[in-house]
């Protein structure tokens, strides 16, 4: 890609969870690439840190006492769109789905890992800086090229013919690099009618896609799925 | 009718056939013979309905004289005078006789529907009684007690079923004959034994034995009851307890994953710090919470709680998301994938996330059986209405008295590395998870050496891949 993975300046972090170590654990991982850590220790103080302070990204513990952690997720959806990182102890793929569409940018299941999640959470900061208006148009994945203004995807300077549904799939991922999409979420973005089975549709698709600009189609690199919730364009670290 | 009244009725219909003589002589002459012999038969007629064959039979005859003396001339003899004489008494006794005869029979067979009645009346009651009974254990003592009633015997028990000592097959009495052991078969297996036991002599005759034929089917239907009910008591502490379990399973493994998220996370900050034990505290984190979904998921299998929601998905695309979660594996093995990458893209019906599992389960017992230089091939084809997902490895194989077992809960091959990380549930599991879709994984020794899992799936051909997006191409 060609962002530099750098960290920005005067990165601030908000931590929304109820239990005090794991606010530690994660804090002290956060310090490496953010400036500031905020806690919160309940939806309520969760969502008010979040309004006053407005942090660069949250993280959002899903087993808060006062209320379902989805609802936090709608409710700082409504007025910011900094990126989200849910933490859940469910392993269900519906949840993961309901959570990406009610708006959380990325979550991780418990136990994690530490490193995993500070990789995701530089991944959304990455992601933000792209979207600036200085942010890139043009990305590069190994040597596969694609330049989202003039609608051209190449490999070593060759160009690969896409049909327009697929450059759509394509560059709504590309647009969101690092993040997984629903599979309704690329659907309402790439179709332009609003019906059928969104996600038999787009398997299909995905896998012509691929076929074009994956080098091993059955081992991707470029698109990856997300079992049971969407695909996600990964980038070079 | 009362015996009393019986014992008047041949007397008041021998003065009804008195005066109906005494009224038909004072008509004498002014009637035909015709009349008169019907008159006497509907006395007749009305004494054996009454009364019964005997008295029907004596009136009759009584009838045929009367009417050969008074009313035949000459009167006052009891000669035949010419054959329509005769042929009049004779169609009088015969029609009288007959009659008398069939009325009777009638009479009989009415008092014995009657009694049948009352008797299947008072069954019915019974069993109703004994079947609907607040508990199984008194619907059982209200026969043995009626039993006891009816028989007049002193004692009535019904003892279980003995291990060591046969039921009788039928009905049996004691040397002394006071006791009368009796069979009890409910559904077509004996349930116990009916035991009478009476202070005399017992003597049945054939209506108390039919009696007490029709109480012990009540009796062994009522021990049935008493057994079923509580089997079904038994079987509903056992659901209950077994929701419970599923219940506890289920928070257990929310409820635990969050303080493995502090050991771990805790554990990692340590361990970045440089203490090493943090690394093993950390190692071992990981592996309690294999554990917790190894338990999750044998709870699954056991109540066969799995979700399934079969779609058109593409083959390709699940091989390369397996292949992709297995990349964290500690010494990653070499996948290839063999199929043809010019070939039609393979696509079948299936539930992706559960079929994901059976395909990281195969390549999992794949890799843990492979030497690490070894290649592990995943071949996508299509056989008939089939696609079929082939796991092939060059690792020890299976020996043959063991294939059997192989996706059997808990099976480790003793062939296989002494690792106790896994529960040994994977390939039970992604055997059953095939047959929830319609499919199967079946195991067969490769060619040459090592294992092949082959993982069958029904194919599916999506005629959308041409939907509006034509070849046009940018």
């Amino acid at each position: 890609m060609s962002v530099e993975a750098s960290a920005p300046p005067a990165r601030r972090i908000l931590i929304i969870d109820d239990e005090l170590p794991i606010r530690r654990a994660i804090a002290n991982a956060m310090r490496t690439i953010a400036e500031d850590v905020l806690y919160a220790e309940s939806a309520v103080q969760g969502i008010d840190v979040a309004a006053t302070e407005r942090p660069d990204l949250v993280i959002l513990d899903l087993g808060l006492p006062d209320r379902e952690g989805i609802e936090v997720c709608r409710e700082i959806r409504r007025w910011a769109n900094m990126p989200i990182i849910v933490l859940s102890a469910r392993h269900s793929e519906r949840e993961k789905v309901r959570l990406l569409n009610a708006g959380a940018d990325d979550y991780v299941t418990k136990p994690f890992n530490l490193d995993e999640l500070t990789a995701r959470v530089r991944a959304q900061l990455r992601r933000v800086s792209l979207h600036e208006p200085s942010g890139a148009t043009e990305m590069r994945i190994g040597d596969l090229l694609i330049e989202l203004p003039r609608r051209r995807v190449s490999r070593d300077n060759r160009r690969i013919e896409l049909t327009p549904l697929e450059w759509e799939i394509l560059s709504v991922l590309a647009r969101h690099p690092g993040r997984t999409l629903t599979h309704q979420q690329i659907f309402d973005a790439a179709w332009t009618r609003k019906f059928g089975n969104a996600q038999q549709y787009l398997r299909v698709h995905i896998t012509n896609l691929r076929r074009k600009i994956e080098l091993k189609p059955a081992e991707p690199r470029v698109i990856v799925t997300d079992p049971g919730v969407g695909y996600r364009l990964e980038t070079d670290e | 009718m009362t015996l009393d009244h019986r014992r008047w009725l041949p007397v008041v219909w021998c003065l009804t056939l008195v005066s109906v003589t005494l009224i038909l002589l004072q008509l004498r002459g002014r009637i035909d013979q015709v009349p008169v012999v019907l008159i006497y038969l509907l006395v007749v007629l009305g004494a054996s309905a009454t009364g019964g064959r005997a008295l029907g039979f004596t009136l009759a005859c009584l009838a045929f004289l009367l009417i050969d003396y008074f009313f035949q001339r000459p009167y006052g003899l009891l000669t035949v005078n010419g054959i329509n004489d005769a042929l009049v008494l004779f169609a009088f006794l015969c029609t009288a006789g007959v009659t008398t005869y069939l009325l009777a029979k009638a009479g009989s067979a009415t008092q014995m529907a009657q009694q049948r009645t009352a008797e299947i009346a008072s069954l019915a009651k019974l069993g109703s009684e004994a079947l609907s009974a607040g508990s199984a254990s008194e619907g059982q003592n209200a026969i043995t007690r009626l039993i006891r009633e009816s028989l007049k015997v002193g004692e009535c028990v019904v003892e279980p079923p003995d291990h060591e000592v046969a039921p009788p097959s039928r009905a049996e009495y004691s040397l002394d004959h006071r006791t009368l052991r009796f069979p009890l078969v409910a559904h077509g297996r004996s349930v116990g034994t009916l035991r009478i036991r009476s202070d005399e002599t017992l003597a049945l005759d054939p209506a108390q034995r039919r009696f007490l034929d029709a109480l012990a089917d009540y009796a062994a239907l009522a021990v049935e009851r008493a057994r079923l009910v509580a089997a079904t008591e038994h079987a509903e502490v056992l659901r209950q307890a077994d929701q419970l379990k599923d219940v506890v399973l289920a928070s257990l493994s929310h409820d635990l994953r969050t303080p493995l998220t502090t050991i771990k996370a805790l554990a990692q900050v340590s361990a970045r710090a440089g203490d090493p034990n943090a690394v093993i505290i950390g190692e071992q984190s990981d592996r309690l919470a294999r554990l917790v979904d190894d338990l999750l998921d044998l709870s699954r299998l056991k109540a066969k709680a799995f979700q399934i929601e079969a779609e058109i998905n593409s083959i390709e695309d699940l091989i390369g998301a397996a292949i992709r979660q297995l990349a964290g594996l500690p010494a990653l093995p070499r996948f290839t994938v063999t199929t043809d990458p010019a070939a039609p893209p393979l696509y079948a019906k299936f539930d992706f996330v559960q079929t994901l599992r059976i395909m990281t389960n195969l390549l999992e017992n794949a890799a843990r059986y492979t030497a690490q230089d070894q290649p592990i091939e995943i071949h996508g084809r299509r056989v008939g209405s089939c696609v079929e997902i082939v796991v092939s490895d060059r690792g020890p194989g299976i020996p043959v008295e063991e294939r059997s077992r192989v996706f059997e809960p808990f099976y480790r091959g003793r062939q296989g590395p002494s690792d106790t990380k896994r529960s040994g549930l994977g390939l039970a599991i992604a055997r059953h998870l095939a047959e929830l879709q319609s499919g199967k994984v079946a195991f067969a020794p490769r060619p040459g050496g090592g294992s092949e899992f082959v993982l069958t799936l029904p194919a599916c051909d999506p005629e959308i891949a041409v939907e509006s997006d034509t070849a046009q191409t940018l």
